[in-house]
């Protein structure tokens, strides 16, 4: 995955309603006038929000008779979960060496003081 | 999912020492960076106060080639308790150009002269504002069962 798509990804989660679309659409396709139901907002708006979410992968639309339904996409929020952890490991191991750096400055203050 | 990462740890050693580790720069290039990374002490400037800089370049034992330049500047200083910046970072693996994100290290006296360190690193994303900082875990609980 390249950053750029990383960045439209974490882009798209930062909205409330689009986070509550993507929760909905965990439970199971939905159409837009389903999506629409919970917030007080027009299907224009969510259809806008739609867009986003399809633009950065994180949801599919197909055409079920009449209505075009929206799937969730797990694997690109994956990576953006992934990537994340990647980050999580790198204050880990900073912090393991940040342990022993701190057992040396106690012992050295020790050392020094009566 | 979250788009920001919290930490939480317990250090023994005073707060006072835990906070220097971060504001000291001769102690910084000293333990900052997963195994197999280097801080070269020349490259750390380090002024903690509101405006102040955090400067420093992470290079990778492994590629001598490799870079990544950290430019933060600090938000919020009180000494020994909190540590606040707006960092940016070039050359992370997996971000084209420049990774936005706001630092935060809070120090908690333990007792026992232990310290606590709570950090919280994001969003990672220049366009992502403060209004989505709270409620996000709630929003994901669903979906974390399917991750």
């Amino acid at each position: 995955m390249s950053g750029d798509q990383l960045s439209v990804i974490f882009g798209a989660l930062a909205d409330p309603t689009r986070r509550a679309i993507l929760a909905r659409l965990a439970e199971g396709d939905a159409t837009v006038t389903e999506l629409a139901e919970p917030f007080a907002i027009s299907m224009p708006a969510i259809s806008r929000h739609l867009k986003v979410l399809q633009r950065a992968g994180l949801i599919s639309r197909s055409r079920s008779g009449q209505w075009l339904s929206s799937t969730l996409e797990a694997a690109p929020l994956r990576e953006a979960t992934d990537w994340m952890e990647q980050y999580r490991r790198f204050w880990d191991e900073s912090f393991e060496r940040l342990d022993a750096h701190l057992r040396r400055v106690r012992q050295q203050r020790e050392g020094t003081e009566p | 999912m979250t788009n920001q990462i919290c930490i939480s740890r317990i250090f023994d050693a005073p707060r006072e020492l835990v906070y220097q580790a971060f504001v000291d720069p001769d102690q910084l290039a000293r333990w900052f960076g997963p195994v197999g990374a280097s801080v070269p002490r020349d490259t750390v400037e380090i002024d903690a106060r509101v405006g102040g800089r955090l400067r420093f370049v992470m290079t990778v034992d492994a590629d001598p080639g490799f870079r990544n330049p950290i430019d933060a500047v600090f938000t919020a200083v009180t000494e020994n308790e909190l540590l606040v910046a707006d960092m940016a970072a070039e050359g992370v693996p997996g971000v084209d150009g420049t990774l936005r994100a706001t630092l935060r290290l809070e120090f908690h006296d333990e007792g026992d002269g232990k310290t606590r360190l709570e950090l919280r690193q994001g969003p990672f994303d220049p366009e992502i504002g403060d209004q989505t900082r709270t409620g996000w875990e709630s929003s994901f609980t669903k979906l974390d069962a399917l991750l």
